[in-house]
């Protein structure tokens, strides 16, 4: 390779990528825990033929997938 | 047909007149812009997003090729330049995102950011004037790569029930509360990843592809139209097209970089001890 300068730079690079990736995976736990509960829900609303699972699986899921992100982003 | 955009713009071309006479006036670019027949007439498949993905294979593969025969110790232009495209995808995403072990993903890395870009950038080219990446199709296809790519690698290294439990038991939660979590974390990391990332350049492409087209064909009917108004109002709308096209060059980069990225970054994390 005729270039390959990065020691330090490297480092701060590593910094920006660890933020980038974990702003992605935080929109994806805000995102999974809706869909994932909503699904749980929504199948046993199907199984026992109510309609009050749904709702309730979709609001549990953004609740448990924030305190995911609180687990594990915002403890120092 | 004044069904699309662009035929309601020839036929005002053509005298003002649609040729369905209860669709006068300018059609707004729709998703019809998109769908292209086979280029033999009817229903098949040799369309020309078709044809474009190959033409992008040919112009990768030749660029590399090509810059990379002489290996001169001191470059000339084109190897310098293939040289920094490589160096770049090779440091700044696969050392310094995946570190350890990095060197056997660096091919999959630069093709995909060079493919893409290439692919993209067809969508600003004189003649072509379509990117390719907004066919759903394409980008579902490489996001399923990646998607197999850092879960094969996870599993490799942990085993499928190591791989499993690192991705769902989080440390510092109460053991009781693992339960609950682990549907969601199951969810993130093995459903919403690979979604996003077709989604997140799909939308890009088509987005900016569709903008383009409203300032463009906009401005042509404009140009055509019998109001003098319009006539004279007509270059805001091409200027505002050309603003666009060097904005779309930009995002067209950016979208190959963070599709790259992004796909470094999983794989990382696929690999990742921290657990």
């Amino acid at each position: 390779m005729s270039q390959d300068a990065d020691g330090e730079a490297g480092e701060g690079k590593r910094e920006q990528a660890r933020a980038e990736s974990d702003a992605w995976n935080i929109t994806g736990y805000l995102l999974g825990g809706p869909i994932a509960w909503g699904a749980i829900g929504w199948l046993l609303d199907r199984w026992l033929g109510t309609e009050v699972f749904l709702p309730v699986g979709l609001v549990m899921g953004l609740g448990l997938g924030l305190y995911i992100v609180w687990v594990r982003y915002g403890r120092s | 047909m004044a069904l699309t955009a662009l035929g309601s713009v020839l036929s005002a071309e053509e005298g003002g007149e649609a040729v369905d006479p209860s669709k006068a006036g300018f059609v707004p670019p729709n998703s019809l812009e998109f769908a292209y027949p086979d280029i033999f007439g009817g229903d098949g498949w040799l369309t020309k997003p078709v044809l474009q993905i190959v033409l992008a294979v040919v112009v990768v593969f030749l660029f590399f090729f090509l810059s990379s025969r002489k290996r001169a110790m001191v470059p000339g232009k084109f190897q310098f330049a293939g040289e920094g495209v490589y160096g770049f995808i090779r440091n700044g995403v696969g050392r310094d995102v995946i570190g350890h072990g990095f060197e056997k993903f660096v091919p999959y890395l630069v093709t995909l950011f060079a493919f893409i870009y290439v692919n993209n950038v067809m969508g600003i080219f004189p003649g072509l004037n379509f990117p390719t990446m907004s066919r759903i199709g394409f980008p579902i296809v490489l996001a399923l790569l990646t998607w197999g790519i850092y879960n094969y690698v996870g599993i490799r290294k942990f085993g499928v029930y190591g791989y499993f439990k690192n991705m769902m038991f989080p440390p510092g939660v109460p053991k009781p509360v693992y339960i609950l979590l682990a549907p969601i974390e199951f969810v993130s990391t093995f459903l919403v990843r690979p979604v996003t990332l077709a989604l997140r350049l799909f939308a890009n492409m088509f987005a900016g592809h569709l903008l383009l087209l409203v300032f463009m064909l906009g401005g042509a009917y404009m140009l055509a139209n019998e109001s003098l108004l319009l006539n004279v109002l007509s270059p805001f709308a091409f200027v505002t097209a050309i603003a666009l096209t060097f904005f779309e060059a930009l995002i067209q980069l950016l979208q190959a970089y963070i599709f790259t990225l992004l796909t470094a970054l999983y794989i990382a994390g696929a690999m990742a001890e921290e657990h």
